[in-house]
């Protein structure tokens, strides 16, 4: 009798080792078909390993002895224009090492967005290649006193395209015409933040998302805990949230995505660690937990992708909150993450992820004989008023 | 009877009118205030930022207001907020985001909404502070919003007149 509890004790022991050894070789395993297969697997999913030098990191930008900072949103409107929200520029080591690929993440110590920043080229347009098209540099001063775009959108139901650009840290967000020219609109106080009743400031905004009438939505943020509705104007509506665990309640509502029928909005409640999901007039619907977003797409197919905060992966759900899909790894290689802040993609079905931590942009292909229903598919944006619809 | 009245007006109106500015003057604040009290009780502030001094010292103007106090950071600092609602902007150490030291662009302005009036201060290592005034009963009353990249606080600071 006495001996039963050591052959126990053995037998765990053993089933341990086991488990452990499978584990590390499945490990072995994945990191090789990596390597060897060029990015095929888990880490990628259906696409290929990102290109480092895409975008092209060309002098002017960043100017010399600088890198681009934090990436705060990326946002494709088209396979051929894609918007880049940059947080400033970082200043670079006096020596940096040999095969540096050129993103801030690779010297492995602290985030993108600790140092200061100089604001500049804060939004930038490049082509499907990483050329620069455009470079907003005389909004730059709009960021001076804050931290940079936090993220970039365009409504998928507005034929003059307007570029909509959130401003966390001053508490605002901005609203361009499609080539930059004029800024159209500010939403919010600049510099002033309000509490969680005020309509008309804002406590450091975080994503929008839109209803096909031009109806749409604000999650604030990072210090509020509500969601902001507003009509196709500008006029704030109603809002919804307090702070807490309970349903409808938030900590750090950061990601807003919202489609379906009838339309659904689902609110990635980060610091909750959940997504909740709510009717258009803020009526509580269900809760999907165990995943705390930086930030969700709602897709062309209607399926929400959401960029986990904890598990740096990118995780396809139908909209009744079921797991289809996920893939990603952390890691500041190519095809690795850290901290994906905004994800877009395009028609072609490329993906793109801007990481604020690790400090890049990066721009996925997929591979050839991709499962599409494996593939992130960008919403179709109303053609353009008077032009092709680029 | 009719100059009687107008005289009448006029004397009412001679003791009315300035009894009216009175009412509209905005307030001082100037002194040396204590700290006696936070709700939420021992409100620590964020992150080493927006701390309740355990003095500041007021100083006003017709044109300015000076705060000198630990507030702002670790050591004591002097700021100055032009009441006219335009920016003051100068340069001067602060922690940043990453814990280090660094010299940094600082912010400020004040605008008056009725007898309280609002301070907003900002630098460019991500500080926010949003300090609204008010007397009552011979304590100056602060209702303090702070913003960073980390954890958002609000908390109201009640400080009474020390010497």
């Amino acid at each position: 009798m006495r001996r039963t509890p050591a052959l126990v004790l053995w037998f765990v022991v053993l089933l341990a080792f086991t488990v452990l050894t499978r584990f590390a070789s499945s490990q072995q395993k994945n990191s090789e078909s990596i390597s060897v297969k060029g990015g095929a697997g888990d880490i990628t999913g259906q696409y290929e390993i990102p290109d480092p030098n895409w975008p092209q990191w060309a002098h002017p930008y960043p100017k010399p002895g600088y890198i681009w900072g934090s990436q705060g949103g990326v946002f494709a409107e088209s396979p051929n224009r894609i918007y880049l929200a940059n947080r400033g520029e970082l200043k670079l080591p006096d020596k940096v090492p040999n095969g540096f690929p050129g993103n801030w993440g690779f010297f492995n110590q602290m985030a993108a967005t600790q140092p200061i920043a100089n604001m500049v080229n804060c939004i930038v347009v490049v082509d499907g290649n990483g050329k620069l098209i455009e470079a907003w540099n005389q909004w730059d001063k709009l960021f001076e006193w804050g931290r940079g775009p936090h993220q970039v959108y365009i409504s998928p139901y507005d034929p003059e395209r307007h570029v909509w650009v959130v401003d966390d840290m001053r508490h605002v967000i901005y609203r361009f015409t499609h080539d930059g020219k004029t800024l159209v609109q500010t939403l919010g106080v600049l510099d002033e933040f309000g509490e969680n009743d005020d309509l008309t400031r804002f406590r450091r905004p975080t994503m929008i998302d839109w209803l096909p009438d031009g109806t749409f939505f604000v999650a604030d943020g990072y210090g509020n805990t509500r969601v902001v509705k507003f009509d196709k104007t500008g006029k704030a509506l109603l809002k919804w949230g307090s702070r807490g665990t309970g349903p409808g309640q938030f900590n750090t509502p950061h990601g807003i995505a919202v489609g379906g029928s009838p339309p659904r909005v689902f609110v990635s409640d980060r610091g909750n660690r959940r997504i909740q999901v709510f009717d258009v007039n803020g009526k509580f619907l269900d809760e999907w937990p165990g995943i705390a977003p930086h930030s969700m797409l709602m897709s062309a197919d209607e399926h929400v992708w959401a960029v986990d905060s904890l598990t740096d992966r990118i995780v396809k759900f139908d909209l009744s909150g079921h797991v289809e899909y996920s893939f990603g790894q952390f890691g500041t290689r190519p095809g690795y993450t850290w901290a994906m802040h905004q994800i877009s993609a395009d028609s072609d079905g490329n993906l793109y992820l801007s990481e604020v931590f690790g400090g890049r942009t990066q721009k996925y292909r997929p591979r050839p004989g991709a499962d599409p229903t494996k593939l992130v598919w960008g919403r179709a944006l109303m053609p353009m008023a008077g032009a092709g619809g680029n | 009877m009719m100059l009687k009245r107008i005289i009448l007006l006029l004397v009412a109106a001679t003791l009315v009118v300035p009894a009216a500015s009175w009412a509209q003057a905005k307030p001082d604040f100037s002194g040396t205030w204590k700290f006696a009290a936070s709700t939420p009780p021992n409100y620590p502030g964020s992150a080493g930022w927006g701390v309740p001094s355990p003095t500041i010292v007021v100083k006003q103007s017709a044109t300015e207001i000076t705060l000198q106090s630990g507030q702002y950071g670790s050591q004591m600092m002097t700021v100055v907020y032009k009441l006219d609602g335009s920016d003051t902007i100068w340069e001067a150490p602060s922690v940043t985001q990453s814990g280090s030291t660094a010299v940094v662009k600082w912010r400020t302005k004040a605008r008056w909404d009725g007898n309280k009036l609002i301070l907003f201060t900002w630098n460019t290592a991500l500080n926010q502070l949003r300090d609204i005034l008010s007397l009552s009963g011979g304590s100056l009353t602060i209702v303090r919003g702070t913003e960073q990249p980390g954890p958002s606080t609000n908390a109201t600071l009640t400080y009474s007149k020390g010497s």
